[in-house]
């Protein structure tokens, strides 16, 4: 049985929309029929957005939907589902509405779990107006994270890198910011109904909130009939699967390199949001798509390279034209064909199946405009901003972990946006072990030419060079692959070179999937011996050696930002197992490359590096 | 399948025990603010009188396609000699009877609603809540009658295929007889040996039962004379077998013309169906993207395709149906098809949906340009009818 988040996270939300009565198996629809408002916050509405649509909505009975700042209006004898996150104002405007008697029934359901002060909050707020008795139920959710696939989550937590890497951050504001986390990765593991084996680097945000993860899942399985109760004994007496939690810091480049695959570039490039996407359509107008498993050519040809896309589109739509062909002449729509009598009867089945094709048709046809649209969008992107070279020069940056001068010079003079010559200047900051004083210069006065705010450059170098005149362990900002490759065969550089160059040109392997897939196997293995190791089934004196794997599932978290990149590449290590594994990531929140730059510009700017005032990035 | 029950937990009884402490510790306070419960008294009790009857027609909605689902599984049977004819009849009767019923509810339903909207004195978001249930019970009747008519169709071509088979076996007899009118005879006699040896045959069970629902008169008349002054001893074979291919003709037209009366439902129902597009949109989108692109060219395409449809041959009069409705309809059906909303499978109710101009079969200009247009239309009336009903949709040259 393999771990499928959406389908999780959606049941429960059927659930919930069916009044949290049991749901009719075979027909998904409850057995009795009530007719009811949903009414969300912002929060809950990007919860709700991605998994289900109005259709869906109708079909569980919901005639209305709103947002719960919205004015609204009485509507009587029909009961309110309200789906909110447990705060003071949604309480607020919860005991305003029953006390305006807007509906009739309350049916109140909070994200994650509501802390018993606000729940007191509710009820005096609901017997002051003495409308206490509207208020019927009241449930504890545990949704409160964002599924975008299969096994794509995200906690929706804004600036998580910032608010954990920022100098000036007390403990209090660091504890607030890991419990949020921790509280996050609950709902996933409630949702999916397991409780892992926890595994993490040493020190850190990592460490940070695994420990506290595993703390609160300890507390919560001392209760007998706890949240894992019933599915968890299941799956716990076969195979629990491995949360490996990680930390930005580990691999930052990922969060800034440029990529050339279609999910990567759709999302950095054109800003995919929760599955949604505007671009300019042929016609001038935006035109909105959506992006997600129901549209089979995203779903097989995200992970594809770019031109390999352009050309899949091409195959798929000659192969189109090819069938329309095939049917065309099948119904003898060719000039002057007559149809006698004696014809008729095979014609019309001829014209029967034809028209019976033709909604499978239809729907190919509007796949391949779309992605036609799409690609056409990006390509012109592109060209614009030669993001092909800017891919191709920081791969080779990686891999070989050097660069000419000149090829630097005429990358930072050339095409792109400001944006792209910042991620290319720090991709080479990262890349390049020893890099002299003086190019370093020259690579700043480059980009001041190019009129690009340095300051996430600065900060990126400051890092560094803590990192390096600390001689750290931590391959936090360096070259990451070489690194870890020359401690695990302790080769000489150059040969690990060659090596890893063979490696990335066929696997693409980040230092991420390469610890995954270590953790994973759980064979001894001198990289990941130091990982910290929590079960929070085991008492806690028991060292749980047994429980090292090897792994079917894993559920993969980075806490300060992830995105598609990492994403693909950790599906991609799954599908090459044998047998075929299942790897669930998850992050705070999906970054592009330049909202993560522009998160390390501000923390630049609030060490003082940089000049200019420090502005919050959203 | 594991059930995720675990993944919440119900704090109804944390909370209702709070409220009762908090309660005690104001108890001296005073508490009546009822007052403006009074005020919207009337109004809930209307509410309550539309809700009670939505309630109502869902679950007779619910319980007819409970009885659909049994009549396809009747109808899927395909055994010569096992035919639940009786079953297959009645429960048709039955269902016809049920969704002319729900259909007459649905539209007092929504003059109950529209004189409600029109009296004012309910809020706007009452009014968008009982059209929405006014439009969901419409879709759902809508789809219910639309499975029906497919579950009809499907029984029409299995009739059919029972009846080839059956000339199949008669014309090879004929061969050994060149008497025609004893052209029977042969396929009589072993159908009542076969059905003797193993158990009565069902199918003389089920004719002469459905005989008191159609009568046969007619046949009687006509075909007993002729058989008698050669086959004495099969005399009672045969009037049971004719019988029973009458009982056949006539249930393929009985059904053939519930079809038809279900066209009147359709277009009912069509005309009241107002609100289609939002179906597949998310709810965080802006439901004016959805009907956004819409261009005027499209419009001349439909008067084009309207054009060049070539319809020779329309035996049953439903495909007129699709005529006389209001092109504007068709229009805003189209408009709504370009929008980007997905025709979302069994959701979709709009009547006639165009989910589709094709030009000639293909919708790419470059592609062969010149061989005219036609209209993809789903739903109810798509072509998928038995025997020729539509002809040459016929390349035109322009």
């Amino acid at each position: 049985m393999s771990l499928n988040l959406r389908q999780k996270q959606s049941e429960c939300i059927i659930r919930m929309l069916n009044l949290n009565q049991p749901v009719n198996a075979t027909t998904g629809m409850a057995n009795e029929e009530v007719y009811k408002i949903l009414i969300y916050d912002r929060f809950c509405q990007d919860i709700l957005s991605p998994l289900i649509h109005v259709k869906d909505l109708r079909k569980h009975g919901v005639t209305l939907y709103f947002l719960i700042d919205k004015e609204r209006k009485p509507v009587g004898d029909v009961p309110a589902v309200y789906f909110v996150q447990p705060t003071t104002p949604n309480i607020q405007r919860i005991a305003a509405d029953a006390s305006k008697s807007l509906y009739d029934v309350f049916h109140v359901n909070f994200s994650s779990s509501i802390p018993r002060p606000l729940l007191e909050d509710l009820a005096s707020g609901a017997l002051k107006s003495d409308s206490i008795h509207r208020i019927s139920k009241v449930h504890d959710q545990y949704l409160e994270f964002v599924t975008l696939e299969d096994n794509l989550f995200s906690l929706a937590d804004k600036n998580c890198f910032v608010q954990l890497n920022d100098p000036s951050a007390g403990d209090r504001e660091i504890e607030a910011i890991v419990d949020k986390i921790v509280s996050g990765l609950f709902c996933v593991l409630a949702t999916l109904a397991v409780v892992p084996i926890i595994r993490c680097p040493q020190g850190g945000p990592a460490e940070m909130v695994a420990s506290a993860l595993d703390q609160k899942l300890r507390d919560h399985l001392l209760a007998k009939n706890n949240l894992f109760t019933e599915g968890g004994n299941f799956t716990s007496s076969f195979q629990r699967p491995i949360l490996c939690i990680f930390d930005r810091n580990f691999e930052l480049a990922v969060g800034i390199q440029h990529d050339f695959r279609y999910k990567p570039l759709v999302h950095d490039v054109l800003g995919l949001r929760l599955n949604r996407l505007s671009v300019q359509g042929e016609k001038g107008g935006m035109k909105s798509y959506e992006l997600d498993n129901s549209d089979p050519f995203w779903a097989a040809n995200g992970s594809l390279e770019f031109p390999e896309v352009a050309v899949e589109i091409e195959t798929q739509l000659n192969k189109y034209k090819k069938d329309v062909d095939e049917v065309n002449r099948r119904t003898g729509g060719t000039k002057g064909a007559e149809l006698d009598g004696s014809d008729l009867v095979g014609n019309t089945k001829h014209l029967m199946s034809a028209v019976n094709s033709l909604p499978e048709l239809t729907e190919r046809k509007q796949v391949i405009d779309k992605h036609t649209n799409i690609a056409t969008v990006l390509l012109s992107e592109i060209k614009e901003r030669s993001l092909d070279s800017y891919a191709k020069k920081e791969y080779d940056m990686m891999v070989r972990g050097s660069i000419d001068r000149s090829e630097l010079m005429s990358v930072l003079k050339g095409k792109g946006t400001s944006n792209d010559k910042l991620r290319f200047a720090i991709m080479y900051l990262i890349s390049s072990e020893n890099i002299p004083q003086s190019e370093v210069d020259i690579v700043e006065a480059a980009l001041r030419e190019a009129e690009v705010d340095t300051s996430s450059f600065q900060y990126v170098k400051k890092i560094k060079s803590l990192n390096v005149s600390l001689a750290s362990v931590s391959s936090a900002s360096r070259g990451n692959i070489v690194d870890w490759a020359e401690k695990l065969y302790g080769q000489s550089i150059s040969a690990v070179t060659a090596g890893v160059k063979n490696l990335l040109s066929s696997d693409r392997q980040l230092a991420l999937t390469r610890t995954v897939e270590a953790l994973m196997e759980g064979k001894p293995n001198p990289e990941i011996d130091s990982y910290i190791l929590f079960d929070p089934r085991a008492p806690k004196s028991s060292s749980g050696s047994h429980l090292r794997g090897p792994f079917k599932e894993s559920i993969v978290f980075m806490i300060g930002g992830g995105n598609y990149v990492e994403h693909g590449s950790l599906q991609e290590l799954a599908h090459r197992q044998q047998p075929v594994k299942h790897i669930i990531y998850g992050t705070t929140e999906i970054l592009t490359g330049g909202e993560f730059i522009e998160q390390l510009a501000f923390l630049g700017k609030k060490m003082g590096l940089g000049g200019s005032t420090a502005a919050a990035p959203n | 399948m594991r059930s995720t029950q675990s993944s919440y937990r119900d704090r109804t009884q944390e909370f209702q025990g709070i409220a009762e402490t908090l309660k005690k510790s104001v108890a001296n306070a005073p508490s009546s603010s009822s007052s403006h419960l009074d005020g919207s008294r009337s109004a809930v009790s209307i509410q309550s009188e539309f809700n009670k009857r939505a309630a109502k027609i869902g679950y007779g909605i619910h319980q007819t396609s409970q009885k659909l689902s049994k009549l396809a599984k009747l109808a899927k049977r395909t055994s010569v000699f096992d035919d639940p004819t009786v079953e297959i009849q009645e429960l048709t009767a039955v269902i016809k009877q049920d969704i002319t019923a729900l259909n007459s509810a649905v539209v007092d339903l929504q003059l109950l609603c529209n004189s409600q909207n029109d009296s004012g004195n309910i809020s706007t978001d009452t009014t968008s809540h009982s059209t929405t249930v006014v439009d969901n019970l419409k879709n759902r009747l809508m789809s219910t009658t639309k499975e029906f008519k497919e579950v009809l169709t499907m029984r029409t071509e299995i009739i059919k295929v029972h009846e080839n088979r059956r000339h199949l076996f008669s014309s090879t007899a004929s061969k050994e007889s060149t008497n025609p009118f004893v052209r029977q005879r042969p396929l009589a006699s072993k159908s009542a040996a076969s059905g003797s040896a193993a158990a009565p045959p069902p199918w003389a069970n089920g004719s002469s039962s459905s005989s008191s629902i159609f009568p046969r008169k007619q046949m009687d008349g006509e075909s007993q004379p002729l058989l008698q002054q050669q086959h004495q001893q099969q005399q009672q074979m045969v009037p049971l077998q004719d019988s029973y291919m009458q009982s056949r003709a006539e249930a393929l037209q009985n059904v053939e013309s519930t079809i038809h009366e279900l066209s009147n439902i359709f277009t009912q129902l069509a005309t009241m169906v107002s609100q289609q597009g939002e179906i597949a949109i998310r709810i965080d989108e802006n439901m004016d993207d959805t009907l956004a692109n819409v261009e005027g060219a499209q419009n001349q395409l439909v008067r084009k395709a309207f054009k060049r449809w070539g319809l020779s041959r329309i035996r049953i009069s439903l495909l007129l149906n699709l005529f006389s409705l209001v092109k504007r309809v068709l229009l805003k059906l189209l408009q709504l098809m370009n929008s980007n909303t997905k025709p979302a499978g069994k959701q979709r109710s709009a009547h006639l949906q165009v989910i589709g101009i094709l030009s000639a079969l293909a919708s790419t200009d470059d592609f062969c340009p010149n061989h005219g247009f036609l209209i993809q239309l789903s739903n109810c009336f798509d072509f998928d009818f038995p025997l020729p009903r539509v002809r040459g949709i016929r390349p035109l040259s322009g």
